[in-house]
């Protein structure tokens, strides 16, 4: 018996050895990206769009979070091991030059290999370090806010009420609305800490100055960003959920009226098919007495990197330029489903765009989408984005514990300053 | 060591090499591994807190990252909070697993084998999901919350996780709750020790169940107490999963660990490697302080 079965083990040690051999043919690209609704989506369309291209070529699409893909990015370069890489990647705009700066010579040069000028330029300067660039622009973040539109009727208002408005009015608004049905108008993430990116952009400013250095002591904008987060916090309207699963499951389940996210979140509001029809899209609400502020503002947004370190980076970059970077047919596939709305400029001429989206009661959300986009305030993303925004998301929470706002930010200023010191 | 053998077992001494020898030889492989995976990083861990930089570009910096420190408020908050976890958490943790262990001990207590499976058990789940399960039952919208809400003790759900005395508590409750049953299992296995009939004895001269425990029980498991006290004091100063996965240091820092800290200077912000090492290197410093003190007090010999 025991010799049975180690024979029986050898012979399938060697049948796998055998079918390694026989599968080497086929060159496998991996890629790390987090959105089921969106970006794997789009990415596994993309892998369909290049099988017909380069048949010996197999794209395999990994879950993996956000915030795991760059901790496993930064534990793979510290040691050294970067055998566990994909060979794609997919990466926040706001962690851009974080990246390229701290870790240089770990992403593929595309420079050359990808055709810039059909990208927003915006897009394209987040992974641009030292004159080359090293990303093929995905998703456009274009923050917009999707409201149900049934919610508001029963309150007696329309989307027209809620475009082109201002905080204040929104938080008139979304009072009466939970009067009115109960209902709180607007759902996000514990601590509202997207409104703290989202709002300062709307008004053009963000927490740094001409030089990188922090601005947020005594600058106006945040300050009028905070206080606005509070009003509207401390007025009941906002459904705070603990985190994204719950936050996705409240806007599919009509625990709230709203959200005003970056437009990617789309994807996922259309999960919901018996809300179909009952939304809407429009623009975001404006800071109140602030000059320069508008309806318009980004959150997010990523774009695809390919590792330096991948054997087949060279098959991965024109894996990309021929699908991401190189065509519009696959844009228009991608965008009905998805709503990957690109920054890949020929699509946007496509019908697919023009078209009537049904789940918004016939709206041309990505026309109306591309027209907010092309209004949005340009800001200079920097360095330290996310720590800025988490010392601001640290005073947010003691100013809404009571706290005295102008040394609070202060606070935050030392904070940040402290944290660029070496 | 064979040097200080007395002459008259001179002839011995061959042997008594030889089996040096072979004892050397059978620890060699375990002595090999701890220097491999042991100090050498320690080592490196200690030349990285050197150096300044972010990422990997690395440069040397003296003692300077151990002097900044100092003037890190969020370091400061941590190893406050971290001493909090500690002050408040062990003795009452180690309090309750002493007091289970010598009920669970009485000899005419009936289904012992379930109390005991049942009180150990959480310590087979993973920290990582015994943490999510109590930051779902404590959610706005978890059972806490709603179980209250029904009951009409309260009439808003309560932000247990983002209010800062009661994210620390249930930090406490999960940790409590977490390893309670791990540390009553060395107190239980130290009970065995006892003969049963110095209880019996003790009886007999009239002395109470309190009596029993405190004259009885606590010195005579002294050095389990001892080594579950190092033991737990060198775990809570390293606290991470539980504090990473329910409260991710918040709000406004006042759960943060020094281990939570270390992992927001690596991996989360813009990574600075360097001072990181050197915030690891100061967990290292109290955990050896700590038990050094504990050793002192608790074991006179």
């Amino acid at each position: 018996m025991k010799k049975f079965l180690s024979v029986l083990l050898t012979v399938v040690l060697l049948a796998s050895f055998a079918a390694v051999a026989g599968a080497e043919e086929k060159t496998t690209i991996t890629v790390w990206c987090w959105d089921p609704a969106f970006n794997i989506y789009a990415m596994n369309e993309a892998a369909k769009v290049y099988a017909q291209i380069n048949p010996d070529v197999e794209i395999e699409v990994i879950e993996v979070a956000s915030n795991d893909c760059e901790t496993r990015q930064t534990a793979a370069f510290i040691s050294g091991q970067m055998d566990d890489l994909p060979d794609i990647v997919l990466m926040q705009d706001n962690s851009g030059q974080k990246f390229l700066s701290t870790y240089p010579g770990m992403y593929y040069d595309l420079t050359d290999k990808i055709d810039y000028s059909n990208f927003a330029d915006f897009k394209v300067n987040y992974f641009v370090s030292e004159g080359r660039n090293y990303a093929v622009p995905f998703d456009n973040g274009c923050a917009a806010m999707f409201i149900r539109t049934d919610i508001l009727e029963e309150a007696g208002y329309t989307l027209a009420d809620v475009t082109d408005i201002t905080w204040s009015r929104f938080i008139e608004i979304g009072k009466d609305v939970k009067e009115k049905t109960g209902v709180p108008i607007l759902t996000c993430e514990m601590g509202l800490a997207d409104f703290l990116m989202m709002i300062p952009q709307s008004a053009g400013t963000w927490y740094f100055d001409e030089e990188g250095n922090p601005n947020i002591a005594g600058n106006e904008v945040l300050k009028a960003t905070l206080e606005t987060i509070k009003q509207m916090a401390d007025a009941g309207i906002v459904y705070e959920a603990v985190d994204w699963a719950e936050y996705i499951s409240t806007l599919n389940t009509g625990k709230a009226a709203s959200t005003i996210q970056g437009c990617w979140i789309l994807g996922s509001v259309v999960l919901a098919e018996d809300q179909a029809g009952k939304w809407g899209v429009t623009n975001i609400p404006r800071l109140d007495n602030i000059e320069g502020a508008t309806n318009y503002s980004n959150q997010g947004g990523s774009s695809w990197l390919v590792l330096a370190n991948s054997e087949n980076a060279e098959i991965a970059a024109d894996f990309l330029n021929q699908t991401f970077a190189g065509s519009t047919e696959f844009y228009q596939t991608i965008l009905k489903s998805s709503g990957a709305i690109a920054t890949y400029l020929p699509a946007a001429e496509g019908e697919a765009y023009a078209a009537p989206h049904e789940f918004f009661g016939g709206q041309a959300v990505f026309a109306d989408i591309m027209e907010f986009s092309a209004q949005i305030p340009k800001v200079e993303l920097r360095l330290y984005n996310y720590e800025a925004r988490d010392a601001l998301r640290d005073a947010l929470q003691a100013y809404r514990d009571g706290g005295d706002l102008d040394s609070l930010m202060q606070e935050a200023q030392d904070t940040v300053e402290f944290l660029m010191m070496e | 060591m064979t040097t200080t053998q007395p002459k008259p077992l001179r002839k011995s001494k061959g042997l008594m090499h030889h089996i040096n020898r072979v004892g050397w030889l059978f620890i060699l492989p375990a002595v090999a591994l701890i220097l491999v995976l042991c100090f050498y990083p320690m080592i490196e861990a200690f030349i990285l807190s050197l150096q300044k930089g972010k990422g990997n570009n690395l440069s040397w910096n003296g003692l300077n990252n151990y002097t900044r420190l100092f003037k890190d408020k969020v370091y400061l908050q941590a190893v406050q909070n971290t001493f909090f976890y500690l002050i408040i958490q062990v003795p009452i943790m180690l309090g309750i697993a002493l007091l289970l262990a010598s009920m669970l001990n009485d000899k005419t207590l009936r289904f012992k084998g379930i109390f005991r499976t049942l009180i150990f058990l959480p310590c087979a789940t993973s920290l990582v999901s015994c943490s999510i399960i109590f930051k779902q039952l404590f959610s706005p919208s978890g059972l806490v919350n709603t179980l209250l809400l029904t009951w009409g003790w309260i009439s808003e759900p309560y932000p247990f996780l983002t209010e800062a005395t009661s994210a620390r508590i249930i930090i406490i409750v999960t940790m409590l709750w977490r390893w309670t049953g791990y540390n009553m299992i060395f107190y239980l296995a130290g009970l065995q020790n006892i003969d049963y009939q110095v209880y019996e004895a003790a009886r007999i001269d009239g002395a109470s169940a309190v009596q029993q425990f405190t004259k009885i029980t606590v010195p005579l498991l002294k050095p389990i107490i001892l080594m579950t006290t190092v033991l737990s004091t060198n775990g809570t100063l390293q606290l991470f999963d539980e504090v990473r996965n329910m409260t991710n240091g918040g709000p406004n820092n006042a759960t943060t660990t020094i281990s939570t800290y270390i992992y927001k200077l690596s991996f989360e912000q813009v990574p600075q490697f360097g001072y990181a090492s050197a915030l690891a290197y100061t967990i290292f410093i109290m955990v050896a302080i700590l038990a050094l003190i504990q050793m002192k007090v608790g074991d006179k010999q």
